[in-house]
């Protein structure tokens, strides 16, 4: 499978963890990356800024995937909502499809709705499949029990066609069971993180984190995965600064599902960008060593 | 900005408020018709509890037309677009969307840009993405590049003045 990268803003520019993981692991699994020049930002970010704006820049995007003849890879829930609502409008609204279109030609770009999106979650669970990834796991990750938390723009809205169903989403714990490790359902399971409103409301947003963290911690998991690199932004790198909002000291190990699969595949935590992670992830390792 | 852009300025704003106001037309419309008020988008808002946004009151008071109130208002920044209230309404109906454009509405008017998002929007206008790569450390506190991770180099619009003429009519609009 040969997929071009949508890398977003997040992930590339500060997220390194994601990307490392992400390039590490997925071309074990038979998915070449491929590079792919002229993106931007999806516009989601500035949807409450400009709506048109968000479209626009989505829609180009996409003519440019177009233009390499490529589907795309969007490990970023939030660029994921973006580009599919970018796909149905341009297949469903024809009078904003030739607007858009207008638009484009000024850089010599078209687009049509026809570029296929995939997540990590469901490429790696609809489309290379978890008998595919059993075969790659040589290292016994000791069952770490893992609350998983989602993202809320791979999850909603379910209209619009998400990869993971809405109100009880299983793939990642399949891919969890797959990997070596579990995960029990939570009541918090589907709490936002807070990050969108990080711009406008950083402290509540900082709270709503340590609000979540603090029930994971307080139900004993041993870690949180996840599969977006805003959340990821929350419940990792600003993990200190949510455990003082809720008065609490929070020390809950925040992986990307992709560092947990290259673990469990034997690929060693430095090449998986773990030291970029700020909670404490050297106890899920030191779990994988207790189980080995 | 050239010549031309402050000379179609005149239409570009015509046409901005027209869908603007076509856009929020059209929801409440929509919420007039189907909107019954069980509130259940408030009982699922993740801005209810801390930041006490009620989404059935927005759109209730949408119904009444009281748009221009809830354009000064700072509640519609609240909104986390979880999109929770437009996945669970029995009705259909998403006050979500009816957020975004409220705030959409608020900024067209020349109302000030709250937060960081101006920041986010001169980035994005300028090399392509909301903020520049940064440097970042690790837990041990050693600092890191993203050139020293060995990682591609990013990718942004290649030609910047053509991408920037594409999208800045765009982000131009005022009402």
């Amino acid at each position: 499978m040969r997929l071009g990268l949508f890398p977003g803003c997040l992930m590339p520019t500060e997220q390194y963890g994601y990307e490392i993981s992400l390039r590490k692991v997925l071309p074990m699994l038979g998915v070449e990356i491929v590079d792919v020049m002229d993106l931007s930002c999806c516009g989601e970010p500035l949807k409450s800024i400009n709506q048109m704006l968000t479209l626009t820049l989505s829609t180009r995007s996409l003519a440019v995937f177009k233009k390499e003849g490529l589907d795309a890879l969007v490990p970023c829930p939030m660029c994921h909502l973006a580009l599919s609502e970018a796909n149905r409008i341009v297949k469903e609204e024809e009078d904003m499809a030739r607007r858009l279109n207008e638009k484009l030609s000024a850089e010599g770009l078209d687009y049509d709705g026809s570029v296929a999106l995939y997540h990590t979650i469901d490429l790696v669970h609809d489309h290379i499949g978890l008998e595919k990834v059993k075969d790659m796991v040589k290292v016994d990750l000791g069952s770490p029990d893992m609350a998983t938390h989602y993202g809320c723009h791979i999850i909603r809205p379910t209209e619009l066609g998400r990869p993971v169903d809405a109100e009880n989403p299983q793939k990642m714990e399949r891919i969890l069971e797959a990997i070596g490790a579990r995960s029990n359902d939570y009541a918090e399971k589907l709490d936002c993180c807070g990050g969108p409103v990080l711009p406008v409301h950083p402290d509540t947003a900082v709270t709503k984190t340590g609000q979540k963290l603090q029930a994971v911690q307080e139900q004993g998991f041993d870690g949180m995965v996840l599969a977006c690199p805003w959340c990821h932004k929350m419940y990792d790198s600003k993990q200190k600064k949510a455990g003082e909002t809720v008065g609490a000291k929070l020390e809950v190990p925040v992986v990307y599902l992709t560092q947990l699969m290259g673990l469990a595949f034997g690929i060693p935590p430095g090449e998986l960008g773990l030291d970029l992670n700020q909670s404490p992830v050297e106890r899920l390792l030191q779990k994988d060593k207790e189980g080995a | 900005m050239g010549i031309t852009d402050l000379t179609s300025m005149a239409e570009v704003e015509t046409e901005a408020r027209r869908e603007l106001n076509e856009r929020l037309l059209r929801l409440r419309e929509e919420a007039s018709y189907y909107c019954y008020q069980c509130a259940k988008c408030t009982a699922g808002c993740e801005a209810h509890k801390l930041l006490e946004l009620e989404p059935h009151r927005i759109v209730a008071l949408l119904k009444r037309g009281l748009v221009q109130e809830m354009v000064n208002s700072d509640i519609i920044w609240t909104c986390l677009s979880c999109f929770k209230c437009k996945e669970r309404c029995p009705q259909k109906v998403a006050p979500v969307n009816i957020l975004f454009a409220l705030k959409n509405l608020a900024v067209a008017s020349g109302k000030e840009v709250p937060g960081d998002y101006t920041a986010m929007l001169t980035s994005a206008m300028g090399m392509g993405l909301i903020q520049d790569v940064q440097t970042v450390t690790t837990r041990g506190g050693e600092t890191r590049t993203r050139e020293g991770l060995c990682l591609p180099p990013i990718s942004v619009p290649t030609d910047p003045a053509k991408f920037q003429m594409t999208v800045m009519t765009v982000a131009m609009e005022k009402v």
